[in-house]
């Protein structure tokens, strides 16, 4: 069994999300931790857990360079692929981590969504509590 | 470097140095602008969005505001305009510190960013001025900014900034330059907020939308600005060793810390009268907002942890802004259900 966390970052908080999540994960389980600039898409089908990480921009919108990725798995997912979606965001915008809503509902009817989790800006203390959990979300089996 | 000693203005054009500079401050740099070969890409992305948000005052139309200015109580008026000419004073300063920074910035695609921000300040000013225009006659626009010139309270407040902006006019010092740009957040990340706070509420009551919709694209604007400056203070600090010290940490939580009473003291005299706002709850609201300053410098949190107290303080959404998207999702049919509690699916 293999993870791989997928990450956009500008300004490091979800870098920070993504290196917490990653620490926690790879005790479990054999992680691949990648920035979105350095990934391969044609590898997605090599893995068990795939994880995205991004910030939000302009208007509750995709940061750019994670187009194609949803993108890609719009179009080449299978519901097997076990999935979840974490991202960092300022609550003052209308819609707080809104590309991890849009990843979220996609990612939901056509993979095996396990979880999502949104931080504000840079991680706090909570939010570092919270990563046991979703790592554990991650890997529980699904009863379907 | 030395962090006393005065920045070079820089000249126009350096045409034997590299178009891609090498330092936000004493870099080398042509003077020519390319975008595609700046030396810190993530502000191209940033740039385009600012000029995105271009909005102007004369679009918004004020009719509705106007009908219910009678209807509002002797107290939200007053306050109303206090606020309205505190904020414009405010904004009034960042136009031209803005440019004065420009003058020594050697990196052009910040020089550019700069001008982009000095631009969107001019705007808020004169949409301060254009909600006056619509409620109020000159005479009592005039008695207001005298009013809002000659308050202690707001002297005070304002001078924590005036002191730093001015002490890099008159000695444009690396140091200075750090000092000016952490009262910039000051000004444009908190001192805006009590104000923000008492539109906000007026329209949670439906009461002056129209003011409270350019309150919105200010607050959008003020948020990418603070965004853009805690950048440059990180890229400052890390360019340049001899400022990423300890004793400007401490500057930098001492300073913020100072803003952020200054800004309690204003609320108190400024939101006391106003029911449904509750000032201890504003006081938990102004440390949760430094917080999160602190944490765009990369610093850690200086007050207790806390969720955001006032949720409904933030800019407006589309569909009140009446704005029309144009994004990614809308150009194809992206018809996903949404996803929630009610599918069985909880965030964490
Ligand atoms: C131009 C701009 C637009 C943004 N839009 C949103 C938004 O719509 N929703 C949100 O939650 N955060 C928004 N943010 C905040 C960022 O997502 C937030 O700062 C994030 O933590 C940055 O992550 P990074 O440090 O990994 O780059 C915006 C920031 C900027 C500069």
């Amino acid at each position: 069994m293999k993870a791989c966390i997928v990450y956009t970052s500008t300004t490091g908080n979800t870098e920070e999300v993504a290196t917490a999540i990653y620490n926690q994960l790879v005790s479990h389980i054999d992680t691949d931790l990648m920035s979105i600039d350095n990934f391969e898409f044609s590898t997605i089908n090599m893995y068990d857990y795939f994880i995205i990480g991004t910030y939000t921009w302009g208007n509750g919108q995709l940061p750019t360079e994670m187009k194609a990725l949803y993108q890609r798995i719009e179009t080449h997912a299978n519901k097997h692929l076990r999935t979840a979606v974490f991202g960092t965001g300022d609550r003052f915008y209308p819609l707080f981590c809104g590309a991890v809503d849009r990843f979220r509902d996609m990612l939901y009817e056509k993979t095996d969504l396990a979880v999502t989790f949104k931080v504000e800006l840079s991680p706090q203390q909570t939010d570092y509590n919270k990563v046991p959990i979703f790592v554990d979300r991650m890997l529980a089996v699904q009863v379907s | 470097m030395k962090v006393d000693q005065p920045l070079q203005s820089i000249k126009l054009l350096n045409p034997a140095q590299p178009n891609k500079s090498t330092g936000i401050i004493n870099g080398q740099s042509s003077g020519i602008l390319n975008w595609n070969d700046i030396s810190h890409p993530q502000m191209y992305e940033l740039y385009q969005t600012l000029l995105g948000n271009f909005w102007k005052a004369q679009e918004i139309n004020m009719q509705d505001d106007v009908k219910q200015w009678d209807r509002l109580s002797d107290t939200e008026r007053d306050i109303f305009l206090r606020v309205n000419t505190q904020l414009a004073s405010l904004d009034s300063l960042q136009t031209p510190t803005m440019t004065e920074v420009m003058h020594y910035v050697t990196d052009s695609s910040f020089k550019a960013i700069l001008a982009v921000i000095s631009q969107q300040e001019a705007v808020h000013n004169e949409s301060y001025s254009y909600i006056l225009s619509s409620l109020v006659p000159l005479s009592e626009q005039n008695k207001r900014f005298n009013e809002a010139k000659e308050d202690p309270i707001v002297q005070k407040r304002n001078q924590l900034i005036l002191d730093a902006y001015q002490q890099f006019i008159d000695r444009p010092t690396p140091q200075h330059l750090f000092e000016l740009a952490v009262n910039s957040i000051n000004l444009e990340g908190i001192y805006f907020y009590s104000g923000f706070a008492f539109f906000y509420h007026l329209a949670r009551q439906q009461k002056m939308l129209k003011t409270s919709t350019m309150i919105s694209y200010i607050q959008r604007d003020e948020m990418q600005h603070a965004y853009f400056i805690s950048q440059f203070i990180r890229i400052l600090l890390s360019e340049n060793k001899e400022l990423n010290t300890e004793a400007n940490i401490e500057y930098i939580y001492q300073t913020i810390g100072k803003a952020i009473e200054l800004e309690k003291e204003w609320a108190d005299h400024i939101l006391k009268d106003i029911d449904g706002i509750e000032l201890d709850e504003f006081h938990n609201y102004l440390e949760y907002l430094a917080n999160k300053r602190f944490r765009q410098l990369g610093l850690d949190n200086y007050y207790p942890e806390r969720d955001n107290p006032m949720a409904w303080i933030h800019v407006f959404s589309d569909e009140m802004m009446n704005e029309t998207k144009s994004d990614f999702f809308e150009q194809k049919s992206r018809t996903y259900t949404k996803v929630s509690s009610s599918n069985g699916f909880d965030e964490l």
